[in-house]
């Protein structure tokens, strides 16, 4: 009895130890020898880098297998990837070694594929594309700052010259030594013609350095702004009356606002048509004077020239005004 | 001079033991009964110290670990450092060490009284070897014991570890991530490395024991040396053994 | 005790008795010699007492016997097989009862005597418990089956001893101080036993002892061993009128409180 306990509980220690070791087993290494279900497909890569067996096969970034194994073959590495048995990998997908952490934890992705493409059959292989790891980025990394470098060196050089070539500074330097000569005089020549305008002469110089002239034509400059200050008074005075008319002050605002002067205004323009009719056959003094031409083109031209020297006066600076004036005056 | 020559006669006796032994490996199936006692003894008695001990030596690691590397950012690694160190090295030195002083004295002192109150001779004389029966039934129990008492101390280890890691303020890992990295870092070849270690251990701690006591001669009073000598040998044996076997086994 | 009752299980096979002989044994621990050149030849099927003071080495030629200790030098042989062999324990049934007794504390007594019995396979396991049960029958232990040695009183335990011996079927009987630390009447008891013993099986019987007893009144032939040699041989008529005075003192001390030894010793 007492013997038959002892073995029961041996038995029972030992079934729990290798329970125990099989958990450990399946827990640790995914448990190849116990699922042999899923499949396996090959992925050849140059490199495996960090990858280890027992790591992540993620489609999508889902876990759909783990790396079985990997293996040296030929010239390159291969991993084998064991899928979860539910899972179609299409043949036009893309298995790449994807860092996902700095201390060398690796899983293999798999990009979708087309919708399309058959399924890939178990043991075949999977296209591969190489993503860079940390080492991959340093070492770009590390080749650009030396391109920077180069790059600034062959501009040092073409600024500086590289001993053998002149560089910029250089060719500039020559160009200035050679044409010396040449520079100086014309710097001498400009210098003369400067030197003339300031005293005076010529043209120019008078015009620069003559005082009378000056005068002048600030004189005829003060008269113009004279002219223009009255017309401007003039078209202010018309404005006034209009004013006056709109807000019905005075006969001729009451003639055209007053209802009860509309009759008169009838009335009125009954005669006034009357009188104009009178004018229009060129009767009494006005009509003579509305019906004479010359008179009429003379009084025009004089307000087409006073308009035009407004106009130049209104968008220009005072010297460019007295141009203007001076033009559409003469 | 005299303790060097008393060491290579313990190393020559010792390899003489074991092929006696296993020259009579014919008769462990006759010796069932034997052989489940000795199981019992060896493996099921020894669980509660074994798991006592590795789920506070994992625990001690976790605290330890913690402790260290929280100014260096380092703590989410304390699950793999804590599964590392049991399997492939605590685990298995603890359970020798708990086999050395719990059943490897036993076994002295067993046959060194039977040595000491000939029940050894009259088993010669019976041409019963002791090397058969005593023996041969403790070597193959520690065999299949050791690696069950290694696989639990380790998983106690690492659950010790664990409930530390969550309830230790300044360390606080949560056990998913305290198991996912212990996952990550560790394959069960480092837990199949650790059991090998166990179980090279134990069978080297048993049988040294088993040479120990049964060499024993005068009186009683030589059972209590033969048991310290058993022990000290068993301890060191175990240490220098594990430089050598993890060696061996990287 | 009286005679044994047959029993056809334990007597099944006809064991012829085995002969020993000694040549020019000589042992030593290291610079300590204990046997010195002792030449000695035990016929098969008779009694030989050994006889000695404590320390003169008779234990350490009983162990020589059955190839517990190897000698020095010269040899053992036993039924002409050399004594140190491991195979000629095989070849030749030898069965030793230990001054202590040597019963095996962790096993009952039943399973003390069957042990042998199942080590070598000797018959079912029905046969094995007829076999003991006689064997305690014999020797008066049939309640004490499936006690341990731990609970037995010291003569018990010799009996025990005996019994163990006894299942085995010897062809040479080995008995080392059974009558030591045991009162007179258990002593005459376990006396008889041997003699009875040995008639009834015809075993070839050594028995070491101090007991003049004993010897005088089962052994075929004494040895005296003294001073690492053995300085008597013969019957036990010769031992009653020793010629050596040494063998005189030994066997028939006087007690002189006047003068004890002890004194003696020390001049």
């Amino acid at each position: 009895m007492n013997q038959l306990h002892q073995t029961a509980r041996v038995g029972l220690f030992f079934l729990l130890g290798l329970a125990l070791t099989w958990v450990t087993f399946e827990t640790l290494s995914g448990g190849k020898l116990f699922r042999p279900e899923g499949y396996a497909l090959v992925a050849g890569f140059e490199s495996l880098k960090e990858l280890k067996e027992g790591d992540e096969v993620r489609m999508a970034g889902v876990k759909i297998g783990v790396i079985e194994k990997t293996r040296l073959a030929g010239r390159r590495a291969e991993a084998v990837l064991r899928i979860d048995a539910g899972t179609k990998i299409a043949s036009d997908a893309t298995a790449s070694i994807i860092m996902a952490g700095l201390i060398g934890t690796n899983y293999v992705g798999l990009d979708l594929g087309s919708a399309t493409a058959a399924p890939l059959a178990p043991g075949s292989e999977i296209r591969t594309k190489v993503t860079p790891d940390i080492n991959a980025i340093m070492t770009e990394l590390s080749a650009l700052g030396q391109k920077l470098e180069g790059a600034l060196g062959t501009f040092g050089t073409s600024v500086n010259g590289d001993g053998k070539n002149p560089g910029l500074f250089q060719k500039l330097d020559q160009m200035v030594t050679t044409n010396s000569v040449r520079i100086d005089a014309t710097m001498a020549n400009l210098q003369a013609i400067t030197g003339k305008l300031n005293r005076g002469e010529g043209t120019l110089g008078k015009l620069i350095n003559d005082p009378t002239l000056h005068d002048e034509l600030v004189a005829a400059v003060g008269e113009i702004q004279s002219t223009a200050t009255q017309a401007k008074s003039f078209v202010a005075d018309a404005q006034g009356i209009l004013a006056q008319v709109k807000s019905g002050k005075g006969a001729l605002g009451a003639l055209v606002y007053d209802e009860a002067a509309a009759q008169d205004l009838k009335a009125a323009v009954a005669n006034l048509r009357a009188v104009s009719d009178k004018l229009a056959k060129g009767e009494g003094t006005l009509g003579k004077l509305l019906h004479d031409d010359t008179l009429f083109t003379s009084a025009q031209s004089t307000l087409r020239k006073a308009d035009r020297a407004l106009d130049g006066m209104g968008d220009s600076g005072p010297i460019s005004a007295v141009g203007i004036v001076a033009t559409s005056l003469f | 001079m005299k303790a060097i020559i008393t060491v290579f006669e313990g190393f020559g006796s010792t390899l003489q033991l074991l092929v006696q032994a296993a020259s009579h490996l014919g008769s462990l199936p006759r010796q069932r009964a034997r052989f489940i006692e000795q199981c019992y003894l060896i493996g099921y008695t020894t669980l509660p110290i074994v798991a006592i001990l590795s789920f506070f030596i994992g625990s001690v690691l976790a605290l330890q670990a913690g402790y260290s590397m929280q100014n260096f950012g380092a703590k989410q690694f304390i699950g793999s450092l804590v599964g590392l160190s049991m399997a492939r090295e605590l685990g298995p030195v603890m359970v020798a060490i708990l086999l050395a002083g719990r059943v490897g004295s036993a076994i002295t002192a067993e046959l060194a009284s039977m040595k000491v109150y000939q029940e050894v001779d009259a088993l010669v004389t019976m041409n019963i070897p002791p090397a058969r029966i005593l023996v041969l039934p403790r070597l193959a129990a520690v065999l299949v014991m050791v690696p069950v008492l290694a696989i639990i101390a380790d998983l106690v280890g690492w659950f010790g570890g664990a409930i530390v890691a969550k309830n230790v303020a300044f360390i606080s890992i949560e056990p998913e991530a305290y198991f996912s990295v212990l996952r990550r870092y560790m394959k069960f070849q480092d837990v199949l490395n650790g059991l090998i270690k166990a179980e090279t251990f134990g069978f080297v701690v048993v049988l040294v024991c088993c040479n120990i006591g049964l060499n024993t001669r005068g009186g009683p009073r030589e059972i209590g040396a033969a048991v310290t000598r058993a022990v000290v040998a068993s301890l060191i044996l175990i240490l220098v053994l594990d430089y050598f076997v993890t060696k061996a086994l990287m | 005790m009286p005679a044994l009752p047959p029993s056809p299980a334990v007597t099944t096979r006809e064991s012829p008795a085995a002969g020993v002989r000694l040549e020019n044994l000589s042992k030593r621990f290291g610079s300590h010699v204990v046997l010195q050149d002792i030449t000695l030849t035990i016929e098969p099927g008779e009694i030989f007492v050994l006889m000695g003071p404590s320390g003169s080495g008779k234990s350490v030629l009983l162990k020589h016997l059955v190839g517990l200790e190897a000698p020095t030098s010269g040899r053992a042989w036993i039924n002409g097989h050399d004594a140190t062999a491991e195979s000629t324990r095989a070849l030749v049934r030898m069965a030793m009862v230990f001054q202590a007794g040597a019963l095996f504390n962790s096993l009952t007594v039943y399973d003390n005597l069957a042990l042998f019995l199942r080590e070598h396979r000797l018959g079912s396991e029905a046969d094995i418990r007829t076999k003991v049960r006689h064997a305690l029958q014999i020797l008066s232990l049939a309640g004490t089956a499936a006690k341990f040695p731990s609970e037995l009183s010291g003569g018990m335990k010799k009996r025990v001893a005996i019994a163990r011996a006894l299942v085995m079927e010897p062809q040479l009987m080995l008995y080392d101080e059974p009558t030591s630390e045991l009162d007179p009447v258990m002593s005459a008891t376990i006396t008889e036993i041997i003699a009875s013993l040995k008639d009834e099986y015809h075993v070839t019987t050594v028995v070491v002892s101090h007991d003049r007893d004993l010897a005088l009144n089962i052994a075929d032939r004494v040895g005296i061993l003294m001073d690492s040699r053995l300085i008597f041989l013969g019957t036990p008529a010769e031992l009653r009128q020793p010629q050596d005075e040494r063998v005189a003192r030994f066997l028939y001390p006087q007690i002189d409180l006047a003068h004890p030894r002890y004194k003696q010793l020390e001049t």
